[in-house]
């Protein structure tokens, strides 16, 4: 742990009541209390994250759209004023550098955000194509915390913060708002599969005063949370509601060698876009002729707990291999994605996970793995 | 500390230690196997238990099972060599006891040993673990 390991404007509260680990070159809580606690007030009442380490930056002038657009895979000019969107950013072969949301915050004015891992890489790759546009970008990571607020609970919170109904914001929004009298924007996105959004509390410096203001904003939502069972969740929930959910996350479901067809993230790209992104000729040709390998769920029927590179087994050919995999708290068995030879299997069939060695079954299934009606931002009830 | 793990690791008198954090103890001709407060204090939330079958022989420090947690797989060695006459099968549905009681209904299999004197001496004994433990704390 000696290398320089960064920290966000909440490492203290981070280390006097959680448990901090190194992730991603950043030192971050990977639990407070319990992974499966934390994980079911997301899935029930509401939680928070410190997703700080995570990169932002600030992409303006006349020419933003025509940087966006040759450097990501959705289509820049269908963002309206206050919008946002996922997509992905491609090397010429159309695997994935990174992938990430962009949110339209003025005319000419976007956010991108981006993962922790990847901060450097995009930030050189934006500022070597950024040279041929009339456009400015900037690091604002670390002049902006950034929260994620989620859960069944997460509006209620975020309105009584705001002193007024953010129900009505839809998804994918990006608005200012006032947050306990701090100037924030509210993104409402998130990567848990459940309702809520992510906060973007600016003007908030790497200071001893911004690391202040933050630790006490993070403290007023859980003062204001306190009757909705809000509850601090560290990256090991981060990761146990993301797969629950069936989101990608960079590093395992997607790298440099992967598509964003194989991946299944398809609704991240878009074909009718001018100019043509980087990566778009290699992905146009990939999505012409077909993928020859897939992304899948598996829901193990066997006990056991499906871990990233465990070999996925078809009669006694290996079709793929496990990206992530872990123990599901709603469903309290392993489930897994994994990326598989294309038309190899089916959702409903039948494969064998090998665990050390040991083949366990497992049902090729869709995502979210939890029941939709039940848990999640479409849940009936 | 953190809160995780703040509590003082217990380490019992009579006992012998792994440096990957497994525990033995004699019992008659028999020796019973299971992992270490320290290591299910590490592990946190453990989900899941697997040991080799009953039958399966082994040599010491040979891989014979693993601990799932909600945040990593680890495996089990075992202390000794031997062959295992006894799995606790009560870990299958309650693998949360590990986290519980460690060196009690946590334990996770018995072995019948070959080579136990020999085995024993390369262990450490509870005063050598507890301050192996210190020094990575």
């Amino acid at each position: 742990m000696s290398e320089n390991l960064g920290r966000t404007h909440l490492y203290d509260w981070h280390k006097s009541h959680g448990d901090v680990i190194p992730f991603a070159g950043w030192e971050m809580p990977v639990r407070y209390t319990d992974i499966r606690e934390e994980h079911m007030a997301v899935r029930k009442s509401v939680g928070i994250f410190d997703t700080t380490h995570m990169f932002r930056f600030l992409i303006s002038g006349p020419q933003a759209p025509d940087l966006l657009q040759t450097v990501t895979t959705n289509s820049i000019s269908k963002l309206g004023m206050n919008e946002g969107h996922y997509s992905t950013c491609l090397n010429e072969k159309a695997g994935i550098h990174d992938d990430l949301m962009i949110y339209r915050i003025g005319e000419q004015k976007y956010i991108w955000i981006t993962n922790a891992s990847n901060g450097p890489k995009i930030k050189a790759h934006l500022a070597a194509h950024a040279k041929q546009f009339k456009v400015s970008v900037e690091d604002k990571s670390r002049d902006i915390v950034m929260i994620a607020v989620q859960g069944p609970q997460a509006l209620t919170l975020l309105s009584k913060m705001a002193g007024e109904d953010l129900r009505k914001l839809a998804r994918f929004s990006c608005n200012p708002i006032r947050f306990a009298g701090r100037d924030c924007y509210l993104c409402r996105t998130g990567y848990t599969g459940e309702e809520g959004g992510e906060i973007l509390l600016l003007d908030t410096p790497f200071s001893e005063a911004g690391k202040k203001k933050a630790i006490s904003f993070w403290e007023e939502i859980l003062r204001q949370g306190k009757d909705l069972d809000v509850k601090p969740c560290g990256l090991g929930a981060r990761d146990s509601t993301r797969l629950e959910a069936g989101f990608v996350l960079y590093g395992h479901e997607l790298n440099e060698e992967i598509t964003p067809l194989e991946a299944r993230i398809s609704y991240a790209v878009k074909f009718k876009v001018e100019p043509h992104y980087i990566g778009y000729d290699a992905l146009l040709k990939q999505k012409q002729e077909g993928v020859t390998r897939t992304r899948i769920g598996l829901l193990m029927i066997d006990k056991g707990v499906p871990r990233e590179q465990y070999p996925i087994m078809l009669g006694n050919q290996q079709i793929g291999a496990v990206t992530s995999g872990g123990m599901s708290p709603v469903l309290d068995c392993g489930i897994a994605l994994a990326l598989v030879k294309a038309d190899a299997v089916k959702e409903g069939d039948t494969v064998e996970v090998d665990i050390k060695g040991r083949l366990r079954k497992a049902r090729v299934t869709g995502w979210p793995f939890y029941n939709p009606d039940e848990y999640g931002e479409n849940r009936t009830h | 500390m953190s809160k995780g793990t703040s509590k003082a690791t217990k380490v019992i008198d009579g006992l012998y230690y792994t440096k990957e954090h497994e525990w033995a103890r004699v019992e008659g001709d028999l020796v019973v196997v299971g992992i270490t407060d320290y290591a299910q204090h590490a592990l946190h939330e453990i989900t899941f238990v697997e040991i080799m079958q009953s039958g399966t022989t082994l040599n010491a420090g040979e891989e014979c099972g693993l601990v799932e947690s909600m945040k990593a797989s680890s495996d089990v060695f075992s202390p000794v060599s031997g062959q295992i006459v006894e799995v606790n099968t009560s870990l299958e549905d309650s693998p949360e006891t590990v986290n519980e009681d460690p060196y009690g209904k946590g334990w996770m299999y018995k072995i019948r040993p070959s080579n136990l004197k020999a085995d024993l001496k390369k262990l450490m004994d509870s005063k050598a673990y507890a301050s192996f433990v210190a020094s990575k704390t």
